[in-house]
This record gives C-alpha cells, structure tokens and sequence, in this order.
C-alpha cells in the first residue's frame, strides 16, 4: 500500500532538511526525499568543504608567509595538494551523515531517490537510473532542490577545463595559473584559495568592484589585499568568449573598449545560479516559475499551487543557507498555523571567507543614499584595536550606517579578522530594532575585535573613545 | 532674627508639597501676610502668606520641587536680625559659590537639561501638556512659562528651571506624560544647575538635587534621547529602543503605540508596524488621541473607531477635573448597590418662611434659600438615624458620631466637588445657611482646602436648582446615602381640612434618598426621608 504523509519535502539541503526537521518536531508525519547525501550543496559541495579549503589556505599562508612576524621560526614550510582536497572530502562526508542522523532521529522517513510530482497529492520516486520504484501520497508538499551554477553559452562549461565551484574544490591537481570569472562570494573565495597555494589567479568581474554587493569600501580594501597577494584583477571587463585550446583556456574580454586576451590552465566560471526546477514536474502542474525559480508569496512560501509550498535556493535569491533554512522553519510553522513574523530580507547577513573575510548586513552606504536616506557613519579600523594589534591582524575597518533621524541601523559592513563572527552581534542588534545607543551603552568585552562594533557606533556620533 | 518659612501641612494625611511658584525673590522684603509661594499637594492648591515683616533672605527649595511638610523653604530675616548671622549665611553661600564655580564654567554654553513632567502631589503619576508656550528654538528665561499642565489634582503653568535655548519638545500638546519624564530639553547658557547645589546644605537634599542632576544629565548629542525614560512609560510591553525613537520625535505617545498591533516576533511593534501607524495617522486615517492608560474599555472603543474618519468626530481630551470625577462615579457605583427612595415633602411653612424673611436675612449676608432648612432637617435625622451616617470597612460598620454634610457644588464649565461642613451638627440654621455659601463660593473659585473635602458622612446634592423634579443620585464614597433635592413647584395637592378633602396649591418639593443597600435597607431609608419630610413640613421657624 502506498504510504501517505503530512508533508512531504523534496531535497535535503539546508532548506529541506530543516523544513522535514521542523515539520517533524511539530508533530506532522514527514517524509524527506533527495537522491545525494543530505546537506545539499552547502554540505555536499558549498559553504562547508570550502571552509574546509579556506582554512588549509590560511593555515599555510600563516605558517610560511607570518610566522616571523609572531617570533616563530618555520622552515621547509609546504603542503600536499591532494591532503588538502582529501580533507575537506572527508569534513564533507562526515558532516552529510550527522545529517542523516539528525533526521533518522526525528523520526522523518528519508527515501533515497529522485522525486517528481505525479499530482499536487503524490510523488513518484526514481532511482539512478530513471527507474520508478516507489511513491508517496502526501497532504503538503514542500520543494526544496536548490540552485546550480548558472552557465552562459558564452562560457562552455565542460567541467575539465571550464569548471564550475563542484569542480574547483575537487580538482586531482593544482592548476599553474586559473582565471576566475564572477567576482562574487565563491569566486573570491577560490581566487583566494588557489592565489595562497601559489596558483596565478586572475579574476574578472563585469562590474566596479570585487564583491560588486558589498559597501564600496570593503570591496577596494579587499581589491587592494588580493593585488597585494598577486592577483590579477580585472574589473568593469566584460567575457566576450571563451574558448579552449590546447589543454589550456583562452579568455577574450573587452575592458574599457579595449579587447584581451587572457590564457590559463584552468577558467572558473563563478557567475551566479540558477534554481533546479525541471524535470519533478512543476510544469504539469502549473506551478509558476518565474526567471528560473519558483514563485511564492513570501509570508507563507506558498506556491499558486495551495499546498505546494517552496523555499530556498529555489525560489531565488538571496542563495544563501541560512535563508534557506529560516525560510524552511517559518513556511512549516505557517502550514502549523503558528503565529510566526515573517522573514525580514532586509536583515539577513552575508559572508565571504576569504582573507581578509567580509561580511556585512543590510544596505550599503550607496543604497542608503539611493533610498534617499539621511544617513550617519561610524567606522572604526582594527587598526585601532587592541585585540587585533596583538593577533597582528590590523586591516580592515568595521563600518556602521545609522539614519540620521532616527538613529536605526541601516546597514553594517565589516571587513578583517573574524568579520563573518563578528557580524552576528550586529544582525541580533539590527533585528532588535536597536539603535546606536544601545550598541554603544552595551558594555563590551576588552580586549575584543568586537570592541570595535561600539566604537564604530560611536563614531557615528563622534563620540568614539580610541580615535 | 532668622525665621525659617516650612512647608505647611495642609492635612492630616498630607505628607508633602510641591513648590509652585515663589511669588517673591530672594533678597525682597516681605510683610507679614503678604503671599510668598504657592504650593501644591495632594488634595488642594495654596498660596503660603509670609508669618513675619522681614527679607526674604534664603530660598532652599525651588518651583516644581516636592518636599516633606516640615521641610525649611526659606529664611526671612526679620527687622531685628544680627548682622552676624547674616554675615555667616553669606559667606557659606560664597564657599558653596565658590566651590560651585568650576563646575558651572565647564558647563557654560551648552549643557543639555531636560525638562521633566514635574510631580503635583503624591499620588498624581502623570500630566498632560495642555499647552506649549515656547517653541523649538526659542529663547527661554529661567522661570519663564515654558508649558502648561493638566493633572489629576491641579493644572499648573511649568516654569523654565534655567536660562537656554528650547531645543526639542519632546511631546506634543495633549501628550500625557509619566511625572519625571523629560518633556523638553533646554541648552543652558549658564550653570545655573550647578548652582543649585551650592545651595543645598543638607545632605539628605543634596542626594535629592544630585540624582536630579543625573536626570538633567542629559544625551550628549540630540539625537541620544530619552528611550529609557520613554520605556518607564510602557506597562509590560517590550518596544526596541528604535520604534520608541520614531515615537519619541514624531510625537506618538506610549498609548497609541500599545494601540498598534505588532507584526514582530512575540507580537512586538516594529519599526514598519510604527511607520505604517504615522503614514495613517498623517493621512487622516487616524487621529490622536489621550486617554488614561490603565483604562483598557476606552483602549477597546478607540480601537474600534481607528477607522471613523477624523471629519465625522471632534476628540476632545477630557480635563482633569473630568477625569477624576468619571473615575469616582465609577468607583462608586462599582462599589455600592445603589437603590434610590421618593418622597414628596409640602414646603409651605418654609416656603413661606424664606419669603417673609428673605431680605431681613440679606441685611445680614445671609443667603436665605431652601438648602439650610433641608440640611436642618437632614442632620437631625442623621442624628436620629446613626446608620445613615456611617460607611462600610470591610466587614465593620463605622458610624461617626460627627456630622460633615457634604453639598454638591457643581463648577464651570463642567465639573462637580462636594465639600462638606464640619460638625453641622452643631449649627443652626444660620450656620448652615452662611456655611454653605461658604464653601460653595470656595468650590466656585478653587479656594477649598484639603480638608473641606475629606471625611464626608453624608451628601446632599440639590439638582432642583436647574428644574429637576427628582433623580437618582450617586452615593459620594465612603457615605452609605445622598439625598437628591428637586425643584419646589407650586402644586395642587389633595390635603385634609377638618375631616373632609380638599384641594389646595401647595410648593411641593420630591426628596430622593439613594442609599447603599448593602447596608441600608428599604426600611430605614423610609424611616429616614420620612423623618426629613416630617421635620421639613412641621418646621418650627421660631427656632430659626
């Protein structure tokens, strides 16, 4: 007999697993079903096993490049590409099957399979081979599949030499010299990565600025650090083919009317995603899909079809786990009928993890002016911070955006050591609804890097103690 | 001779004043009589008179100030002073000067003070700002008129403690603000804060001055305001320290933001939630509005009405006087059963009496009207009847062996107060007549003291005045009855003559009696308007 549920959730990222987490812990009958390992790309093929790559990087830069500057001698300092790789497989691997625990334990049924909706009550799974092997009746139907690197016929991804991220953090050798196409989170992060392992990096980005989202500043601090290490960056450049050759990778760009040729080993293409809607069956039953993703209204992440329901990388940006994830928990607690405030996209943080790492939440100094807010700004550099003094980690700058009327935080930007840590205190202030007294009147801990969160709050008003 | 001026006690269960206003200045000579200050307490406002001829040569506390009776106001010193002590005091004075001096340098130019709700009396938590007289950016004098209040007990004009410049109200007219919350805040240009603590000697007010200080202690910038004190307004809703700072300067009081309903996490009023009130409220969608906070029915209705437009109704913020009469006619009919007994009394003898004698009692400044007659009559049946004149404590009986009768005085525009007369028992009917005009000429022009209206036994509230035949009046708390009396007319009324009937005209009045069934019963109050009705119609006038 075919088995039926409460809800069924299609995908196991991290909209998807929460969502069948969630929905379980509220008492509905719960099935989870997703073909790959648990964790989604964040687990499988993102946030985690680059995290993994980042800190082999640092370690490694540290060691050979600062430990002289902490009284510490270190020779012969090298490393083992493969090891590195190997490592973050394995972080990986360990991490997706805490996942399936979590999910044995509350009880949801995982199935293992490829699942497409027959009608807006059932799906039919699929395994590996396109073969139906089982099938679910459901009342709720939650899609969580995720996003893909987005791929332009102008950059033929062939996954050998044009390669995507999945790619990048599984590479058997280290590339001579990369270009990296997409200055975004990820191909910062890879520019990053393979720039510290001695790789020649070269980055384009069709925009002004690496890390074209973030507040202007940070990206020209960042800009400067990564010219710095070596890397080659072209900004405002536009990819007009790209082709391979030879076993190596020929980049035609045009930048400010002038065409170049750039060449390298391996190209990364790093230039956004698109959300995985085809082939479940969200076109036969009329599901709308608007520019690659699903449309729902965001209060409930209902789709047009009533108990369909759809979140994360799915339904569009921002394609970030953590919103996947509170999406996941507030569309089940609405099927619940919980009382539940809806999630505010104006306060959600984002991180980038190179070094120095980036992170920032709300608008930036452009928005805010665009917006045509009044605005007041206090900015403190690590420069002037005890805590980063002594860990030799002085660049960077916190820098705060507060309306001038009254006094909220509009936005936060945080460029240095620990920048993705640090930009929590700011987001629980901002979610709060605090204003720069509160930040300030709040006694920090000395020494801190987040010291300079109130200090920078208190130069918005002048009234900062250490500049 | 230094004679030290203190705050009076103004009744027994008075514990302390607030300083008003000093109608005289340091340094001025003052004569014996002549009105110094004006204070303000819990149950009546009052001008203090000098006890002596003399200078007024120390002032220890200031306008707006709330100290405990007993507490030294100021010194006069009278004619035969020596000139030693004076000395004495002004040197001191110099020291403290002295001593202040830095303190007020550093200051000059610039020290932000904020301007509090002052405190009107004990239990007087709150005042609503009826009427701003200086604007943002004006120049204000110390003791300048800076804004006028409506509380509970009185309505004041607030004084400017320093010399500034205005920089922000705070609130807008019609705001009711908690007692101690900063209305406005003033720049200083002088240190004039700081003096004040020169002044103090005593170090019980030292503590006082200095935490008041920490108050004035105010935001450095303009834009640090007064959250937490906002907060203190709040009952036990949480609002982020942003949505009170939209409140803050657009002006919307800690009520209306409890009227918002909050879109947030817990149900809290957000920052979008508090916007989208303002962007409603300036389209004309809502209106504004003051209402007491604790009272949740009004909080309903005027949540019901939010969407009435503003075109179809006037909102008038109720006055004090207002106030405080709803919430004892409340009070009273939650607290006692009121039932409500009719008699008609034949006021020929009285009646006639009072036109006979009428002028002859003129010549006297005596008033002659109705009222002294029917209180005769109601003392004596009090006196007849002691549970009348009684009130309830828990589950006791307290029956006074004094009689305050308590008469209703109404005030205009639209207020009401019952004073009553002390120990009526003891007078006649030309006391009852003169003492009645005098408390009512009191009530009239707020010259009633604090006594006059406490420890009332029995009311009696005379509505014929205005026409009324009879009506159900409302008991006055603690008293357990009020006699209603109506319009006498002329009426033809049935009456006896020599055993056969007969219609005659007679001025016929209705007596009602309301009285708490709780512990008055439908017999005794019979017994009770019978026995006035009897005294009234039978008057004896030779006793007057």
């Amino acid at each position: 007999m075919k088995k039926s549920f409460d809800v069924t959730v299609l995908g196991g990222g991290p909209g998807g697993y929460v969502a069948a987490i969630r929905s379980a812990q509220l008492g509905f009958k719960t099935v989870l079903i997703d073909k790959e390992n648990l964790g989604g790309i964040c687990l499988n093929w993102g946030c985690i096993p680059t995290k993994a790559l980042l800190k082999s990087a640092e370690v490694y830069d540290m060691m050979k490049n600062h430990s002289a500057d902490y009284g510490i001698k270190a020779e012969g300092i090298s490393f083992d590409f493969e090891k590195i790789i190997k490592r973050s497989r394995d972080i990986s691997g360990r991490i997706t099957k805490n996942v399936e625990m979590l999910v044995k334990k509350n009880g949801i049924e995982r199935v293992r399979g490829f699942g497409k909706l027959v009608s807006k009550n059932e799906i039919e799974i699929f395994d590996n081979g396109g073969k139906s092997f089982d099938s679910v009746s459901t009342e709720k139907i939650i899609i969580a599949t995720g996003a893909r690197p987005k791929v332009f016929p102008t950059i033929p991804v062939d996954r050998k030499n044009i390669i995507t991220s999945t790619e990048a953090m599984n590479l058997q050798k280290q590339p001579k010299d990369l270009i990296v196409i997409g200055a975004g989170a990820i191909g910062v992060e890879f520019a990053y990565f393979y720039s510290v392992l001695g790789t020649k990096v070269t980055i384009i980005e069709m925009l002004d600025n690496l890390l074209p989202i973030e507040d202007k500043e940070v990206s020209e601090t960042l800009e400067k650090s990564f010219k710095k290490r070596g890397i080659e960056i072209y900004t405002k450049t536009k990819v007009e083919n790209v082709v391979v050759k030879d076993d190596a990778v020929i980049v035609n760009v045009e930048k400010d009317g002038k065409k170049i040729e750039l060449k390298a080993e391996k190209v990364l293409s790093a230039i956004g995603v698109t959300g995985n809607v085809e082939g479940f069956g969200l076109e036969e039953l009329g599901i709308e899909i608007e520019s690659g993703h699903i449309k729902v209204n965001k209060e409930n992440y209902q789709t047009n079809v009533p108990n369909i329901f759809a979140v994360g990388d799915v339904i569009g940006a921002p394609w970030l786990a953590h919103v996947a994830s509170a999406e996941a928990i507030h569309c089940v607690e609405k099927i619940k009928g919980l009382h539940v405030s809806s999630i505010d996209y104006g306060t959600i943080p984002g991180c980038t993890y190179c070094v120095p790492q980036v992170a920032s939440v709300g608008m930036t100094e452009k928005k805010a002016k665009e917006v045509g807010r009044e605005i007041k700004i206090g900015k403190f550099p690590f420069m002037a911070s005890g805590k980063s003094f002594a860990a030799g980690e002085r660049d960077g700058f916190v820098k705060l955006i507060f309306d001038a009327k009254y006094g909220e935080l509009l936005g936060a930007h945080i460029i240095g050591p620990e920048a993705t840590e640090l930009i929590s205190e700011i987001t629980l202030a901002k979610s709060m609804e605090a204003t720069y007294e509160t930040i300030v009147k709040t006694v920090h801990a000395h020494p801190t890097l987040a010291e300079s969160i109130m200090e920078a709050a208190a130069n918005a008003y002048g009234e900062s103690i250490h500049i | 001779m230094r004679v030290n001026i203190v705050m009076p006690q103004m009744g027994e269960s008075i514990t302390e004043g607030t300083l008003i206003k000093w109608h005289k200045k340091k340094g001025e000579f003052v004569k014996k009589d002549e009105i110094i200050y004006e204070i303000a307490t819990d149950k009546v406002d009052t001008e203090i008179p000098s006890p002596e001829d003399g200078v007024l040569s120390e002032i220890k506390v200031f306008e707006q100030e709330t100290v405990v009776v007993g507490t030294v106001v100021a010194v006069i010193e009278t004619n035969g002073s020596s000139s030693i002590d004076s000395k004495t005091e002004t040197t001191v004075e110099d020291i403290n000067r002295e001593k202040a001096e830095p303190a007020s340098t550093t200051q000059v130019g610039g020290e932000l003070i904020d301007v509090p709700m002052p405190k009107m009396g004990e239990s007087v938590m709150d005042g609503t700002i009826i009427k701003w007289h200086k604007q943002a950016g004006d120049k204000v004098s110390r003791d300048e008129i800076l804004f006028e209040i409506s509380t509970d007990k009185v309505d004041t004009e607030v004084p400017s403690p320093v010399d500034g410049i205005l920089e922000t109200l705070l609130f807008k007219e019609n705001e009711n603000v908690n007692v101690g919350i900063a209305v406005a805040k003033i720049r200083t240009t002088t240190g004039l804060v700081k003096e004040k603590i020169a002044l103090k000697e005593d170090q019980e007010q030292e503590k006082k001055i200095s935490k008041q200080i920490t108050n004035h202690k105010s935001p450095i910038t303009n834009s640090q305001q007064t959250t937490a004190n906002n907060k203190q307004q709040t009952t036990n809703n949480f609002y982020s320290p942003l949505v009170l700072n939209i409140a803050r300067i657009e002006g919307i009081s800690i009520n209306e933001l409890e009227m918002i309903e909050g879109s947030g996490i817990e149900g809290r009023v957000t920052k979008k939630d508090v916007l989208t009130y303002l962007q409603n409220k300036r389209s004309g969608k809502l209106f504004t509005q003051v209402f007491s906070s604790d009272n949740i029915e009004s909080m309903q209705s005027a949540k019901e009405v939010k969407s009435i437009s503003t075109q179809q109704i006037e909102f008038i913020a109720m006055d004090t006087t207002r106030q405080r009469i709803m919430q004892h006619m409340i009070y009273s009919r939650d607290t006692s059963v009121h039932v409500t007994a009719v008699m008609e009394v034949d006021m020929s003898k009285i009646h006639n009496f009072v036109e006979k004698n009428r002028d002859g009692f003129a010549n006297e400044g005596i008033k002659l009207t109705y009222l002294p007659f029917i209180s005769f009559a109601v003392i004596k049946a009090l006196k007849e009847f002691p549970l009348m004149n009684s009130s309830i404590e828990g589950k006791n009986i307290l029956t006074k062996k004094f009689i305050n009768l308590g008469i209703a005085v109404a005030v205009e525009p639209n207020g009401l107060i019952v004073p009553n007369i002390k120990n009526s028992e003891e007078k006649n009917i030309r006391g009852l007549a003169k003492a009645i005009a005098d408390i009512g000429t009191r009530a009239r022009t707020k010259k009633l003291v604090p006594e006059d209206v406490t420890n009332g036994t029995f009311s009696i509230t005379n509505y014929g005045v205005f026409g009324s035949l009879f009506g159900t009046p409302i008991i006055n708390q603690p008293e357990v009855g009020i006699l209603g009396v109506g319009a006498v007319t002329k009426k033809p009324v049935v009456i006896d003559v020599n055993g056969s009937d007969a219609i005659v005209i007679r001025p016929m009045m209705y007596l009602s009696l309301s009285h708490d069934h709780r512990l008055i019963d439908g017999m005794l109050g019979g017994k009770f308007l019978k026995s006035v009705k009897e005294t009234l119609e039978n008057f004896d006038t030779n006793i007057v």
